[in-house]
């Protein structure tokens, strides 16, 4: 058999992203994990008793569970001996950015982060290993009631912190897995937000998290309140520069959405290919609610990603639409979950990925619709491109229906880039290059086209969809 | 006499969160074997292939059937008596069978598993232990050489109150093909698991899978194809009926493994789901690890739709009579395709506990009179006799 043409793409760039800063001068805390480090990390905080305890008590929880050993990529490589919980560096949380230090400006400077929230943002959050530095709302969004803090700064505000009680850990529980454990153990910085009822932000809101420091992990914790009506739309960028030992990334996120309220959360996730990222988000929404997932996930060495949505209302819709890209080294284990136990409800799942250069890529999702969950409709679509025969696509879906008047949908399809395709582009005008390069385009295309337009260019130039001919 | 814990039957390819438990079957079986036995085992070349339902099975299986068969079709023959392969539930049947099929021959096998009278000498898997079911268990594994066809058919359906483990492993290579009809039609645990290795070039695999489970029946189905050759195909089809508090896990997973170029692999499941209690389970998985391949999955899970039903009711028939016209056309299905007498008899005989006796002598005009004269499943040990068995062994018997 005659071997097929095969298209090139290049590597992500991230020469955007590889760039570092001294540590000197940083407060960092000793590698490992210890009664006396989260005690220490606490300390720091000032934080309330309860969460203390809730630290301890967590930090047990993470001694005693084991993570699985027969599904998942390996995280061997990850030893927390060597991982410092808690780096900072010397300064206080400013919000403008010419109170941030210059190296630390000049890192989100080159990320584009102030040009972005001058441009189009309601408030940007900044931080930088485990403290944010930078935080800053615009006053027409504090108006209309938003809060858009730290967990921190919430926890030490008397009208808050009752409210971050309520909700902290509640969806997300420490028991949740290993590594949800780990979070609340040592979690630090983050984000608190706060959208009153009927309130809706023109402009998203965005926290970007910044690793510099070598060897060390970040753990923020982001806890969303949407009220009843609310809409907001919440972005979260991430990445790091490369080093050669690992990093750890093990963030929670809690959304939680009310009746008739809508929350759309876009994350582009560019961690370097030494960090082992295992975040866990989840949401859970009201009646007449809607929950928008947009994720873009092109960076770090393993992945554990699944966004997971629990709809306990009725007439809710849920849409996640992702994107993973997995180049030489990288084993990327993303997905979603969905879960149904209201009446009316729906949710549309739409996936791509792309893997390259001995790149593994695996889609895992759940979809459990509940004994209570009438008329339950659930589509979903998970399309797989491979790019060479060196790398690896798995999709592992499972579906869980215990209501007869559910309506499920599911297909999947794994394959390479079709020669009729490309013939038929050809026939149309098109060179070979060209025509392969609108097929992986088009292929990226319904995810791009949920993003922000920053953060849409920001992916096009994280693909770089350069096709550069064809060869054998 | 202690009861064997098989527990992880069924474990698919690639695993998934271990809290959704449908990672694995796990099992509760008797055992009856006999320390003063000498175990016949099959040709060690059969220890290559993989089973459905794993080594767990295997090795249970291997420990209660003290006699394995050996089937050899030879080069270029087309055998025109199947090979059938049948045991009883109520008995605690296990059978151990190898079978190749030589190069360019053609050869079918049926797998009946029935629920059966109990055997006055052998012991039950009630009698000797409350914890484990009367168990009926077959594990077949087939070499089809080049070139060769293969048509298999399972057809399982034992009662309440009984279990039935069914383990295929297939070999298949160039040119080779296989259509594989399987129908499970009942028992309290039905665990069916079947491997295809497609690992010569142009191999292939049709399986069509129909199923029905009710009351609070689990039926649970690990499909496995590795695609190894190149240009190999593999079309799995799964339906099925899901009513009452029926429990079932499906996992399909095609494994498109490096090397395997221009292969084709597809799977589809259509699940109609009509009880309020049922708890229906699906793992389609597509494993990838070459790129000039084709892996495609659909599945579409629901009931009837009121829109199907208004346009049947407008046609006289009521929603019962609507939802039972689908079991019907499924146990039609099952007895229209048996290819012999006991694989017949279990279709009819299953249909007749699930739709009654009128609708299941439709199409058996024999099976009244057969069951006149005492010549039902119930009746019979429903085994190949040995002289048929024995035909054409090439060697253990």
């Amino acid at each position: 058999m005659s071997e097929k043409k095969r298209s090139e793409v290049a590597d992500v760039d991230r020469s955007l992203y590889d760039f570092t800063k001294s540590e000197e001068g940083y407060e960092r805390y000793d590698d490992g994990l210890t009664p006396e480090i989260v005690r220490a990390i606490s300390k720091k905080k000032e934080e309330p008793e309860w969460m203390l305890q809730m630290r301890l008590s967590a930090l047990e929880t993470y001694h005693q569970r084991q993570m699985a050993t027969n599904w998942g990529p390996s995280i061997a490589g990850l030893d927390l001996n060597h991982i410092s919980t808690y780096v900072s560096p010397k300064t206080q949380q400013a919000n403008s950015w010419d109170d941030v230090p210059e190296d630390i400006r000049d890192t989100f400077d080159r990320l584009g982060i102030p040009q972005a929230e001058a441009e189009s943002l309601a408030g940007v959050g900044a931080q930088y290993d485990s403290e944010i530095v930078y935080h800053n709302m615009r006053e027409e969004v504090a108006e209309q009631g938003v809060i858009y803090t730290t967990i921190e700064d919430a926890l030490h505000d008397p009208q808050w912190e009752p409210v971050v009680k309520e909700y902290f850990g509640k969806l997300i529980p420490p028991s949740d897995h290993k590594f949800a454990a780990l979070h609340y153990a040592v979690w630090s910085g983050g984000s608190f937000v706060y959208v009153p009822k009927n309130v809706t932000l023109d402009y998203p809101l965005q926290s970007y998290f910044r690793l510099n420091a070598q060897g060390a992990g970040q753990f923020e914790h982001t806890l969303i309140i949407v009220e009843e009506g609310a809409d907001l739309h919440f972005i979260e960028g991430c990445s790091a520069p490369k080093y050669y030992a690992a990093n750890l990334h093990a963030g929670a996120v809690e959304l939680f959405v009310k009746d008739g309220a809508r929350l759309r959360y876009s994350t582009i996730e560019n961690w370097s290919k030494n960090m082992y990222n295992l975040n866990t988000k989840r949401a859970i929404i009201g009646s007449n609610a809607k929950m928008e997932w947009v994720s873009g996930s092109f960076g770090s060495h393993v992945s554990y990603l699944y966004p997971s949505t629990i709809m306990n209302g009725d007439s809710s819709n849920c849409e996640f639409t992702g994107i993973t890209f997995a180049g030489a080294t990288q084993d990327l284990d993303t997905g979603c979950k969905v879960i149904i136990n209201g009446s009316n409800n729906s949710a549309n799942v739409d996936t791509k990925s792309i893997s390259k250069d001995g790149g593994v890529n695996t889609f895992r999702s759940t979809v459990t619709v509940g004994r209570k969950a009438e008329n339950a409709r659930v589509a979903f679509s998970c399309q797989s491109l491979m790019l060479d025969n060196i790398s690896r696509s798995d999709t592992i879906p499972e579906m869980d229906v215990r209501n007869a008047t559910a309506q499920i949908g599911h297909e999947a399809t794994i394959g390479r880039i079709s020669d009729d395709t490309v013939l038929y582009l050809m026939s149309r005008g098109c060179s070979e290059a060209e025509a392969r390069t609108m097929v992986v385009n088009g292929f990226a295309n319904p995810v791009s086209k949920e993003l922000p337009m920053e953060y849409a260019v920001e992916m096009n130039n994280l693909i770089k969809l350069e096709m550069e001919g064809a060869i054998g | 006499m202690d009861n064997v814990l098989i527990n992880r039957a069924n474990v698919p390819a690639a695993q998934t969160w271990n809290r959704l438990r449908a990672n694995s079957l796990s099992v509760t079986v008797p055992n009856h074997a006999d320390a003063g036995k000498v175990y016949l085992p099959l040709p060690r070349l059969f220890e290559r292939i993989e089973c459905g339902m794993g080594q767990e099975v295997t090795d249970y299986v291997e420990s209660q059937a003290f006699k394995s068969d050996f089937y050899n079709v030879p080069a270029r023959t087309k055998r025109d008596e199947p090979i059938v392969v049948a045991v009883s539930a109520a008995q605690n049947q296990c059978a151990n069978t190898g079978i190749i099929v030589r190069e360019g021959a053609e050869a079918t096998v049926v797998i009946a598993a029935f629920a059966g009278d109990v055997d006055g000498d052998a012991p039950t898997g009630s009698d000797a232990n409350d914890d484990a079911l009367p168990t009926s268990a077959a594990l077949t594994r087939i070499v089809v050489e080049a070139g060769a066809k293969l048509h298999l058919i399972e057809m399982l359906g034992v009662n309440e109150g009984q279990q039935h483990l069914e383990s295929v492993g297939l070999e298949i290579h160039q040119d080779a093909a296989v259509d594989v009809k399987q129908y499970a039609l009942g028992g309290s645990t039905i665990g069916l698991g079947l491997t295809a290795n497609l690992v010569g070039a142009q191999a292939r695999l049709d399986l069509n899978n129909r199923y029905h489970a009710t009351h609070e029946e689990t039926l649970d189905i690990n499909h496995l194809v590795r695609m190894r050759g190149t240009s190999t195909r593999a079309l799995l089809t799964e339906s099925g009926v899901l009513n009452e508090a029926a429990k079932k896990t499906l996992r399909a997973t095609i494994d498109l493994v490096r090397g395997a170029k221009d292969a084709q692999g597809n799977e589809i499941e259509t699940v109609m789901i009509l009880g309020d209690d049922v708890v229906n389970k699906t793992m389609p998985a597509i494993l990838c690890d070459e790129d000039d391949v084709a892996g495609n999955h659909g599945a579409t899970i629901g009931s009837v739709s009121p829109e199907q039903l208004d346009y049947l009711a407008a046609r006289g028939l009521s929603h019962q009579a609507a939802e039972q016209m689908f079991i019907r056309a499924l146990f039609e299905d099952a007895i229209i395709n048996a290819p012999e007498e006991i694989s017949h008899r279990v279709a009819v005989e299953r249909c007749e506990a699930e739709l009654g006796a009128e609708i299941a002598h439709d199409y058996d005009g024999s099976a009244a009179s057969d069951d006149a004269a005492g010549n039902s499943l119930a009746a019979s040990d429903g085994r190949n006799s040995d002289a048929e068995a024995d035909s054409s062994k090439g060697g253990v018997a």
